[in-house]
């Protein structure tokens, strides 16, 4: 089959582009291109999500509506230059695994090129990658799941921990979700960011067994309530970074929030998280960030430090 | 006993002797049945073609090997035959080596032999000249339609005839990263050499390790099977308390990793040592 190439200089390398006229989005019409180019776009807003935390592809070869794979390991046809590192595998056996990462828009430009529509990070970076930068919360509401519900529980996960003294980020996981962080200080390693994250959500499933399930399998949880997962907080578990791509019709865009708009959202009467989410997508988030900049970015990015949350903890939940 | 797997017979030279195969390991997993949870109506599988959809029933089902993605050769039943190896019902034996000369993560599954009336004088030659020679018997031998290479080995009055791996089935341990033959300490090797005599047993006793699992699964399956209802499990407390001690766990675990922190920043400073991560030249890390 012949291949449309197309060469283009991005920074100092010269990448040859294929098939940009690829169809990934049928219903909206997006492009191979198109993705290439909206990556490039919020490369400055996006890199720094992505510096040295390895990185695994999910690439959709025949776009959103074909089969997909998951790409942990180097890619085929990986350009020299592009960063990457041998870590042991987290099951702790001494066979070692190499991951790229992506580091400048380059990488970035020829990981979309592959049709990695999706694109999953470590929570931590190579210098310190046994310690993550923050704990990750995931709240995946069930089917019968409102807006209103799922905004409301959210704004419930930031005030109990707001009650400890922690200051928490929230964004759209680009499906149907949110995802509330914890930025943490360095030093602390996944070990004890994976109990602290166990400590929240026993303390919020305590409160509010109404609307916040901890429970795994899908056929027991009840659909209308938020399944609040703890669980994704371990060395080599990964989340979708912000200012990544979900596979789904319209694009849209995983986009971190400012508080009042989760506010907004706990205010509506009607509506489900897809369909309100599905409004960050690969044409809304470029102008939203040239208006407002990444809201986790700068000062937002509060690092920190768990022994004080603890200590007042022990004292409110005891 | 239970049934012989096939009969036949040990060849080598001119000598046959005739024979029988017996498992000798038993599988002491526990096999569960899946069934819908609503009315413990079995689970059924079909097969169902991911073309058109439909059931498809065993007599339209053939054999493909993907050779490329999405491209299959095809083999029939006539297919296999002619490359199946004759079912000779022999074991024939090719050569004998030195039992310590084997690597035993190549045998496989042993079977017991038994011999018939009439093969046991031979029989219990060849485990004794084995014995004595401190040797194993390789052979070549066909179980169903599946040739193997095995080890005939003298344990106790039995011949076992034990599978073996072919080489190609070994993962290299060049795979892996592994420490090289390097000069180690000796004080340090003192220590490891006193560690494992003071841990040392007379002989090894399998009796000893039970496999508790198993064991706890079949009490908990018979109690339920009459009724009984089981005492909890001790795991299961009121999720309050199990915050309650996660929390104090953590911040236990917190201060403890501070003062090594402290103990070993200490340390570097006094002894003018690179440390391995120094906190104060760590890289800012930038907002995830």
């Amino acid at each position: 089959m012949a291949t449309a190439r197309t060469p283009v200089t991005v920074g100092k390398r010269e990448l040859s582009l294929s098939n940009l006229d690829k169809v990934l989005f049928p219903r909206d019409g997006y492009t191979k291109g198109d993705l290439i180019a909206y990556y490039r776009g919020v490369a400055p807003w996006l890199l720094p999500h992505l510096r040295d935390c390895p990185l695994t592809l999910q690439r959709y070869p025949d776009g959103i509506n074909g089969p997909s794979f998951f790409e942990k390991h180097l890619p085929k046809g990986l350009p020299d230059w592009v960063a990457r590192t041998s870590l042991s595998s987290p099951e702790g056996t001494r066979a070692k695994t190499t991951y790229m990462l992506c580091n400048d828009e380059a990488t970035l430009t020829f990981v979309a090129n592959l049709a990695s529509i999706v694109l999953h990070v470590w929570t931590s970076r190579v210098e310190t990658i046994e310690e993550p930068d923050y704990v990750f919360f995931d709240l995946d509401p069930g089917e019968r799941c409102t807006i209103k519900t799922l905004a409301s529980v959210a704004l419930e996960v930031r005030d109990l921990l707001a009650s400890i003294g922690l200051t928490t980020l929230v964004k759209t996981s680009g499906g149907m979700g949110l995802h509330v962080v914890v930025p943490l200080a360095e030093g602390y390693t996944y070990d004890a960011a994976k109990m602290f994250a166990e400590i929240v959500a026993h303390r919020l499933a305590h409160e509010d067994g109404a609307r916040i399930s901890l429970e795994r399998s899908l056929a027991k949880r009840d659909q209308s309530a938020v399944y609040f997962d703890f669980l994704q907080v371990g060395r080599g578990k990964t989340i979708v970074s912000a200012f990544s791509v979900r596979a789904r019709d319209g694009a849209p865009v995983s986009t971190p929030l400012a508080w009042d708009e989760v506010e907004a959202f706990a205010r509506k009467r009607a509506g489900v998280p897809a369909d309100v989410f599905a409004a960050f997508n690969i044409k809304t988030t470029p102008k939203r960030l040239e208006r407002d900049g990444d809201l986790w970015a700068g000062k937002a990015w509060k690092k920190q430090r768990l022994e004080p949350a603890i200590a007042k903890a022990q004292k409110a939940w005891a | 006993m239970a049934h012989a797997i096939w009969s036949g017979a040990i060849n080598f030279g001119l000598v046959t002797i005739p024979v029988k195969l017996f498992t000798a390991v038993r599988t002491d997993e526990l096999s569960f049945n899946m069934l819908h949870a609503k009315d413990e109506g079995r689970i059924k599988y079909e097969r169902i073609c991911s073309v058109d959809g439909k059931p498809v029933p065993w007599d339209e089902i053939v054999k493909g090997y993907e050779y490329e993605k999405g491209q299959y050769v095809i083999l029939t039943d006539e297919d296999f035959k002619k490359v199946n190896p004759e079912a000779t019902q022999s074991v024939d034996i090719l050569e004998f080596v030195d039992l310590d000369t084997i690597n035993p993560m190549f045998f496989d599954k042993p079977y017991y032999l038994e011999p018939s009336k009439q093969g046991k004088h031979a029989y219990a030659l060849l485990r004794e000249a084995l014995t004595e020679s401190n040797k194993v018997a390789i052979a070549r031998v066909v179980i169903r339609t599946k040739e193997y290479i095995a080890a005939v080995k003298p344990i106790g009055e039995a011949l076992v005839l034990e599978l073996m791996h072919w080489a190609e089935e070994i993962v290299e341990e060049s795979t892996l990263e592994l420490p090289g033959k390097e000069k180690l300490p000796e004080a340090e090797m003192k220590m490891a050499r006193m560690l494992i005599d003071t841990m040392s047993v007379q002989s090894f006793e399998p009796e000893k390790f039970k496999n508790k699992y198993h064991d706890e699964l079949m009490a908990m399956i018979e109690a339920r099977a009459q009724g009984k209802e089981l005492p909890k499990a001790k795991k299961a407390a009121a999720p309050r308390s199990k915050v309650v001690n996660l929390m104090d766990v953590l911040a236990q675990s917190l201060e403890e990793s501070k003062k090594r922190r402290a103990g070993s920043n200490g340390h570097a400073a006094s002894n003018d040592k690179p440390e391995k991560k120094p906190t104060t030249t760590r890289r800012k890390k930038s907002a995830a």
